[in-house]
């Protein structure tokens, strides 16, 4: 039944849940849990906007401002893209988010051998600041923030970014630029790393450091538990994990001089909202609480808003189904219920239909809808964190805070999270978890809706984006032509410059800058790395 | 199986694999097979590598491939991985720390111990042959590295590698590990983790006091597999072994002897699953031993009953 | 004669690193009793052309999830013919929409498993089509 554990007695009542964290629920609560876990109002919850902001980090919750919407676009070629972009901006939308294609996101060019059939297929190609200026045109980058979904070469696609703006008139300082930015994310869910595990975490830093004052309205980083939980993690071990991932990004900054105060701000979360009900929003209490509470008491933060948990809860795309799809619309506001109850300040929900195909105008409708229901048409604006004072859902919020601290504290204990992650370490017990997960779903241990209860009725079909040839040649075609009409002498001089750099281990965000403004092209910015940092080791699944 | 014999003997490595695929089968045209490989084996340097699970071993074995194929060898590897007792199915994670060997093409077969004893798989030794049939110069094995009996790897080996890291520092570890006896090169990897260079110590320590035969010195080496630091000295430790034991007259003698054993072992095995299969349908085994289980009798006699009754020929 | 215990490649061809589903499977063939090679990430169909030579391996399993398989799926058996190891049966799983299962059965594929397959569905598959020589 469900996401959870549930043991039954011959009556087939129920005698036992345990959450995928390992925490297992009473069949009721009362005073009595409460003090058990030692619940404290001032400490545990305070009123809203009030450390720990358990609550919510606004005092008037969604009262003042509800949370905002986020959906990710950008496919084909960058005149595809811009021509979305244009699209969105006249409904109303003011953050855009591109999607790469894979040879963008793994570093090669669009005319590199391996990148055969993959142009353009999955996301927007990109090979040159050409693509840039072409992506961008006609948007106003001084009003419109722009989320990069990059993160082995986050640092190239921000310093295109930034080359662009300017290209454009604009003054870096202006720009607001969210790159994901997270790559030991990617060592252990998504896989889209390149350099071993130092080196790339370095370059999660020079981004941060770089940001703090040429771009002081970008967001250098977006934490992602959202792919570790979708990669066979709990609940608990998101949280954790995402954390312990914050916690590397920010040990490297202040390890070049810096204060935590002047760059924290800007860090956000994206966490995933699929699984129990309970569990998730006990999951979003404890965790502002706890990213709080890890800013305040280990790293020193001074200013109240920078121990915010920013971010986007949402997503839950592991959770929907092929089978009776249209079931999806009911899952999608469930999971908006949860991030909502749980505090979410920003929600994207899946399209119904994303799990087949890509999702239509009318479908990314019903999401918004979904969540416009909840918030302008049941009530959820009325009051903050309604769930509050409940028996269960504190009790279950200290024992989730309690779940959380303990899967943190056996990563530091063997030597935390870094070589954790380099040693396979965390891969390995995800991949397990998720094949124990699968192998209850085709047991029918976990019961899905659809799946494996209550199955009539067709599948759908899966349809992916039909794949243009013709827009990967047009893109080949580009990229031979700028590299023909540039200037070799700079291209050269900034290339060499990114090379000293990078062997020398300074920053590398101003030389890719540079870089980027010579048309010298991803591939060959990428090819420094690969040469002086070598690739990632991938551990193996014993 | 005369045109695969040929074409392995052309460097065919799709004919080598498949051969050695039907000696892991135990296909008996593959034993012929490999009867008319042996004349043109022999003269490959056969390099094991054993040591606890995690210590590095494939990591090492890719690096050391490479070398050696830089040096211009050629260069084949075994790695073992262990059999699950409980699935009988097994992960082969070995070749996929082995990435610089891979780039550089490097003939790598990996194979599940299926429960055979020694830390390498049953097939090893034909494996062997067929890679030396195929042109291979160096053939490096890695062990399954349970820590147990390393036998399999003493009888096909000319050096023996020995692999620890610091987390196995003191003594009573090494001895429980069980196996430094073996080791010719004894390699404290992961020289970037704390314990590393007490590990060392107590591994000098230690092997100056283990009886060597003749006058070879083991050496202790510390490495990075990772990166790749300390490779060189150890490639230089092997080939200096190489040379004591070609200049000591010992290659032909051991290689003679390992033969006679491994002839031994591979008829032994043969036996134990000769006599068992035909135990399972002897009813008189199948009393004693519930005679045993219950209490009966106790297991001596129960042994003498058995073997009375199987007699000593017709096996 | 023995019976051969069945060695299959589990492969991920391609730049498209999400790897729960060929981690997963993975895990269940070694639970019913294969011998299991994992390539990990990124491999160009040469690497895995190259090791299930080496290995003799009686099955290749491509996961693939970026929308490439059926270019990818042509490639590899091109090249297999190419290497003469296209005697080996070839599965693909991933996202797979079922109207190009009939166009991978015919460039050689002899099964297709999309995301969610039971594990048993795949086990059952190999075991009852594998025909040792
Ligand atoms: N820090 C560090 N890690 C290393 C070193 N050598 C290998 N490793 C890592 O140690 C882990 C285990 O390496 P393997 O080569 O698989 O070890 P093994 O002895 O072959 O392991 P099994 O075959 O499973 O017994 C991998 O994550 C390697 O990357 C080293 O010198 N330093
Ligand atoms: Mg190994």
């Amino acid at each position: 039944m469900g996401v959870a554990k549930y043991t039954k007695n011959e009556k087939g009542q129920i005698t036992d849940v345990e959450l995928q964290s390992g925490i297992h629920v009473k069949t009721f609560y009362g005073p009595e849990d409460l003090e058990r876990v030692g619940f404290s109002y001032e400490k545990d919850l305070a009123d809203p906007g009030q450390y720990p902001f358990t609550r919510a980090i606004h005092p008037q919750g969604y009262r003042s401002r509800a949370w905002t919407t986020r959906q990710y676009t950008g496919f084909g070629t960058p005149y595809e893209t811009n021509e979305r972009f244009k699209l969105m901006i006249a409904n109303g939308q003011t953050g855009l988010n591109v999607a790469f294609d894979l040879p963008t996101q793994m570093g090669y060019d669009s005319d590199d051998p391996i990148a055969e059939g993959e142009v353009g297929r999955v996301g927007m190609a990109v090979d040159s600041l050409r693509d840039f200026e072409v992506a961008f045109r006609d948007i106003n980058l001084a009003e419109i923030g722009t989320g990069l979904t990059i993160n082995a070469v986050a640092s190239i696609m921000l310093a295109m970014y930034q080359a662009a703006a300017e290209k454009y008139g604009y003054d870096p300082k202006v720009i607001s630029a969210t790159p994901q930015n997270d790559i030991l994310k990617e060592m252990i869910g998504r896989g889209a790393w390149i350099f071993p595990v130092e080196p790339a975490v370095k370059l999660v830093g020079d981004v941060i450091e770089y940001s703090i004052k040429a771009l002081p309205k970008t967001n250098p980083v977006s934490v992602c538990g959202y792919h570790i939980r979708e990669s066979g993690a709990t609940p608990a071990q998101e949280i954790a994990f995402a954390f312990l991932i914050a916690n590397a990004y920010i040990d490297n900054v202040l390890a070049r001089g810096y204060d935590i105060d002047e760059f924290v701000g800007r860090f956000s979360f994206n966490l995933n909202v699929f699984g129990n009900l309970w569990e998730q929003i006990a999951k979003f209490r404890a965790a502002r609480k706890l990213w709080a509470r890890n800013l305040k008491e280990k790293y020193n933060v001074k200013k109240t808003s920078n121990m915010f948990l920013r971010g986007l809860f949402g997503g839950g795309g592991f959770g929907l189904t092929k089978a009776q799809p249209q079931n999806n619309i009911m899952r999608g506001a469930y999971y908006a219920l949860a991030a909502a109850l749980g505090g979410a300040q920003t929600i994207a929900l899946c399209s119904y239909d994303e799990a087949y195909t890509i999702p239509t105008p009318e479908s990314a409708v019903i999401s918004l809808r979904t969540l416009q229901l909840l918030m302008d048409e049941v009530g959820m604006r009325d009051t903050v964190d309604p769930l509050a004072g409940s028996y269960f859902i504190e009790t279950l919020t200290k024992e989730m805070e309690a779940k959380i601290e303990e899967e943190s504290e056996k990563i530091e204990k063997m030597g935390g999270i870094i070589p954790a992650v380099a040693t396979g370490y965390i891969q390995r017990l995800v991949s397990r978890q998720a094949y124990e997960f699968e192998k209850g779903v085709q047991s029918g241990e976990f019961l899905k809706v659809g799946v494996n209860i209550y199955t009539e009725g067709e599948s759908k079909e899966v349809e992916l984006h039909r794949y243009n040839v013709k827009t990967a040649e047009k893109q080949i075609r580009e990229l031979k032509r700028v590299k023909r009409e540039r200037n070799q002498r700079d291209v050269k001089r900034t290339l060499e410059a990114l090379e000293k750099a990078t062997k020398a281990g300074e920053n590398v965000m101003p030389f890719l800058v540079d870089c980027c403004r010579a048309y010298a092209t991803v591939g060959e910015m990428t090819k420094i790395f690969r040469d002086v940092f070598g690739e990632f080791e991938e551990p193996g699944l014993v | 199986m005369t045109s695969l014999v040929e074409k392995i003997l052309n460097g065919d490595e799709k004919s080598a694999a498949r051969l050695i695929s039907k000696v892991e089968e135990e296909n008996s045209g593959a034993y012929t097979a490999l009867s008319r490989l042996l004349p043109h084996t022999g003269k490959a340097n056969v390099l094991g590598i054993t040591g606890p699970p995690g210590a590095g071993k494939s990591t090492l074995a890719g690096r050391l491939a490479v070398a050696f194929a830089d040096s211009g060898r050629n260069v084949g590897v075994i790695a073992t991985d262990p059999t699950s007792i409980h699935t009988r199915g097994a992960f082969l994670g070995d070749r996929l720390r082995m990435k610089n060997a891979e780039k550089k093409k490097i003939f790598i077969r990996s194979m599940a111990h299926r429960g055979y004893p020694g830390g390498l798989a049953k097939a090893a030794a034909g494996a062997m042959y067929v890679l030396e049939g195929l042109g291979k110069d160096v053939i490096i094995f890695e062990s399954v590295g349970a820590g147990q009996s390393e036998k399999g790897l003493f009888l096909l080996c000319d050096t023996i590698i020995t692999v620890f890291t610091g987390d196995y520092g003191d003594e009573i570890q090494l001895l429980k590990a069980g196996l430094t006896e073996i080791g010719d090169i004894l390699v404290v990897n992961k020289a970037d983790k704390p314990g590393a260079e007490e590990a060392k110590k107590d591994l000098e320590a230690f092997s100056s006091r283990v009886n060597t035969p003749g006058d070879w010195h083991v050496p202790v080496l510390l490495t990075r597999a990772d990166s790749g630091e300390g490779i060189e000295v150890l490639t230089d430790a092997i080939k200096r072994h190489w040379r004591f034991v070609a200049e000591s007259g010992k290659k032909e003698q051991k290689k003679k002897e390992k033969l006679g054993l491994l002839f031994i072992a591979l008829l032994k095995e043969e036996f134990w699953q000769r006599t068992q299969k035909r135990l399972k349908k002897n009813r008189l085994f199948k009393d004693v031993l519930s005679d045993v289980r219950s209490g009966k009798t106790d297991p001596y006699s129960a042994m003498q009953k058995v073997l009375d009754s199987l007699g000593t020929t017709n096996i | 004669m023995k019976a051969k215990a069945i060695k299959v490649l589990i492969a991920k061809p391609g730049l498209d690193g999400h790897d729960r589903g060929a981690k997963v499977v993975a895990h269940a063939l070694m639970e019913a009793g294969m011998e299991v090679i994992y390539t990990g990430l990124h491999k160009t169909v040469d690497d895995i052309i190259r090791i299930a030579l080496q290995e003799d391996v009686d099955v290749v399993g491509l996961s693939i999830m970026s929308g490439a398989h059926v270019p990818i799926a042509r490639k590899y058996m091109q090249k297999a013919r190419d290497a003469g190891i296209d005697d080996k049966m070839v599965v693909i799983g991933g996202v797979i929409p079922a109207k190009d299962i009939p166009q991978l059965k015919k460039i050689g594929i002899s099964g297709v498993f999309p995301g969610g397959t039971p594990f048993l569905d795949i086990v059952r598959f190999i075991r009852d089509n594998l025909t040792h020589a």
